[in-house]
């Protein structure tokens, strides 16, 4: 009973986490219909800086964090000045200059910060006696309550804020809400440098636990990618559910099925998701 | 007018410089290439630094005895990250482009794996210094050559001996799903069941970051020895983890069975206080020095990099490197076939001790020198060599 409370713990954990870097490419998909393959690169750009900031200007754990995601949201919004709004009303550009994005980031990144993985110091260390029957790492735990924290701002803004509810009137439909007097170029902007600031609080809050390397970005992005095609594209609530599903399957499997094959379960998921329910858990069916 | 009087300047031009680039490529002609593989990248990238370390020591020895044949040794060294894509297309490089008269490295017994081939076709002497997978020499391929250990020789010699001289009694063995993972987790599984000791196989992921799921079976298993075959910077999580959960040291002990990834910078910055107790594989220590090679090796290394040598590779890397001098130098010419002949016919100190490849075929022992292996365990941040017995600078600590 205690193994399997574990791996529930470890399960639901993982998923918080897998949630919320899905939310960035589903808010992204959802305002702009445009597929971010960088997501992962920006996931990895986080880390280093609040690395980076940790040590070398000496700054706390939590400012470093703080910092880091901040520079990625201004940077999420140079992205889509130069890049994404030229290609507006072409998606397939986008995806392919994302994608070209994202090998560039990756090679830059061994070019700047070398090949051995970086991560910030721990905010807690030790480890808990949880429920009385296993121990659980301080870090982790520390971890799922920012990631919590954060996924409960992220509704909050969408449901009791202006911005908030011009985002979800434009994911419903972007030419209505165009017509209704929306600034569909100035919601794109912050949407997408939303999106990115999110990509961003996934990386710091896991890089502690998951030291980051040039490449880890693609397993990332893929990741998330799963998790939104799960829950439903352009469905928030879809995405926690769609983390939350993928962390557990990821968990109970590697531990009753066999360990060697851990991420393979993800996409056994998306096999049968698609199959049966293309549109996802949450997901609007297309008329 | 003017337009001719351009063009031909400019031809003029090109021309001059291709001359000048011949001159300088006929004056680069002075030196003898080989190649070196290695991860420079990926998870393991920290062996290509202390493969360079290696290289540039052997270099300054080798050229101040006067190079090969009377001509400066080169190195060429192609990063293959443990990918035996890369690793492939990167020796094939070597080979095509660079022109290399020999090979040598390797740090991944995939990567290796694919590289022997490659060599057999290109009938390319290939010294492989650090890739353990029993296969590299089993296939008696002609041109490979393996200035290091094989998995037979760590598991029999070290791993086996040291569990069976502390008595230990359940062992949990956790395995990387790679080549070498496998390989020596088959071994290491086998020999302990021939000896009594009740054992169990755990498999991971190489690349995967999280081990809760597999520590916890492991912890159910109760052993009192973790054996973890898991090469690169992932084992340094599996063992910060492995405290977390309260298994090491707590309930027991661990033996990381590649050896290197203790040695790495940021080793105790990423397992903290779970480092100490932990025993690991290695072939060098500062206090076992079985030849005079070993301490030249030693006082050249803080000459030049201004610390004491941690990583046995770099070592490794220097051994081989010697191996390859001598074989040309003896050989007299660089052609492949006189190479395996004087290599064949190697007895050559090196740091380690004595090198000779086995020439019967048959088995992994065809062109194959292993060299001793120690095991060492972390105290206080101090390494001590707890095995074999004739070699050990202290007593193994349980607790």
């Amino acid at each position: 009973m205690n193994d399997l409370l574990m791996y529930l713990t470890n399960g639901v954990v993982i998923g918080i986490i897998y949630a919320l870097s899905a939310l960035g490419v589903s808010l992204i998909v959802g305002i702009m219909n445009v597929v971010n393959f960088a997501h992962g690169e920006l996931y990895i750009l986080a880390g280093y800086f609040s690395a980076i900031f940790a040590s070398a200007l000496g700054l706390g754990p939590i400012p470093a964090m703080v910092v880091a995601v901040a520079a990625i949201f201004v940077l999420g919004l140079l992205m889509e000045w130069t890049l994404i709004r030229p290609t507006y009303g072409d998606d397939m550009y986008s995806l392919i200059i994302t994608f070209i994005l994202s090998i560039i980031l990756q090679n830059a990144y061994l070019f700047i910060f070398g090949p051995y993985p970086q991560k910030p110091p721990n905010w807690t260390s030790g480890a808990s006696n949880l429920f009385g029957l296993f121990f659980y790492g301080n870090q982790r735990l520390a971890c799922l309550g920012v990631a919590v924290g954060v996924i409960a701002g992220f509704f909050l803004l969408l449901h009791k804020t202006w911005f908030g509810r011009v985002v979800r009137a434009v994911s419903m439909d972007r030419e209505v809400a165009s017509m209704l007097g929306v600034n569909p170029v100035r919601v794109n902007l912050l949407a997408f440098g939303l999106g990115c600031a999110l990509a961003g609080a996934a990386g710091v809050i896991l890089t502690p636990i998951f030291p980051v390397t040039p490449t880890v970005g693609v397993g990332v992005s893929l990741t998330a990618f799963v998790v939104v095609v799960l829950g439903g594209m352009g469905s928030f609530s879809g995405c926690v559910v769609g983390g939350l599903i993928l962390g557990l399957v990821e968990n109970l499997g590697s531990a009753y099925l066999d360990s060697g094959y851990k991420h393979m379960f993800g996409f056994v998921i998306l096999i049968l998701v698609l199959f049966f329910r293309p549109a996802g858990l949450f997901g609007q069916k297309q008329l | 007018m003017k337009k001719t009087t351009w063009r031909k300047a400019t031809v003029l031009a090109a021309g001059a410089a291709m001359l000048l680039g011949m001159a300088g490529l006929a004056l680069a002609e002075d030196t003898i290439k080989v190649g070196v593989v290695g991860p420079r990248t990926g998870s393991a990238a920290a062996t290509g630094t202390a493969f360079d370390e290696g290289i540039a020591l052997a270099l300054e020895r080798i050229n101040a005895k006067g190079g090969v044949l009377g001509k400066k040794l080169e190195v060429v060294f192609e990063d293959t990250a443990g990918d035996p894509q890369k690793a492939a297309s990167g020796l094939e490089k070597l080979i095509t482009k660079d022109k290399v008269v020999m090979a040598m490295g390797e740090s991944h017994s995939s990567a290796a794996l694919a590289e022997i081939d490659v060599a057999d076709r290109y009938k390319l002497p290939l010294i492989i210094a650090e890739a353990w997978h029993d296969d590299i020499t089993k296939k008696n391929i002609k041109y490979v050559f393996r200035a290091g250990p094989s998995n037979s020789g760590v598991v029999d010699d070290a791993i086996l001996g040291f569990i069976k001289a502390n008595g230990f009694k359940r062992v949990a063995i956790v395995a990387e799903n790679t080549d070498w993972g496998l390989g020596i987790k088959d071994l290491a599984e086998a020999g302990l069941k021939a000896a009594g000791v009740a054992t169990e196989v755990f498999i991971t992921e190489r690349q995967s970051q999280d081990h809760y799921t597999e520590l916890n079976k492991i912890k159910n298993f109760k052993p009192d020895l973790v054996l973890a075959f898991v090469y690169g910077f992932g084992v340094h999580y599996l063992i910060a983890q492995s405290n977390e959960v309260g298994l090491v040291p707590q309930t027991a002990l661990l033996l990381e069975g590649a050896g290197p990834p203790s040695l790495w910078p940021d080793f105790w910055k990423n397992v903290g206080d779970a480092g100490n107790l932990e025993l690991f594989v290695s072939s060098m220590h500062k206090d076992v020095m079985l030849t005079p090679v070993a301490k030249e090796f030693q006082d050249a290394y803080v000459k030049k990099f201004g610390k004491e040598p941690t990583d046995y590779k770099s070592r490794s890397m220097f051994n081989t490197l010697l191996i390859a001098a001598d074989a040309i130098n003896r050989g007299g010419s660089t052609d492949p076939d006189k190479l395996v002949e004087a290599l064949e016919k190697t007895d050559l100190t090196v740091c380690s001790g004595q090198v000779k490849f086995g020439t019967e075929k048959g088995s992994y022992r065809y062109h194959q020198w292993q060299p001793p292996m120690l095991i060492i365990q972390w105290q206080d941040k101090k390494q001590v060599v707890v095995y074999p017995k004739e070699a050990a600078t202290g007593q193994l600590q349980k607790k």
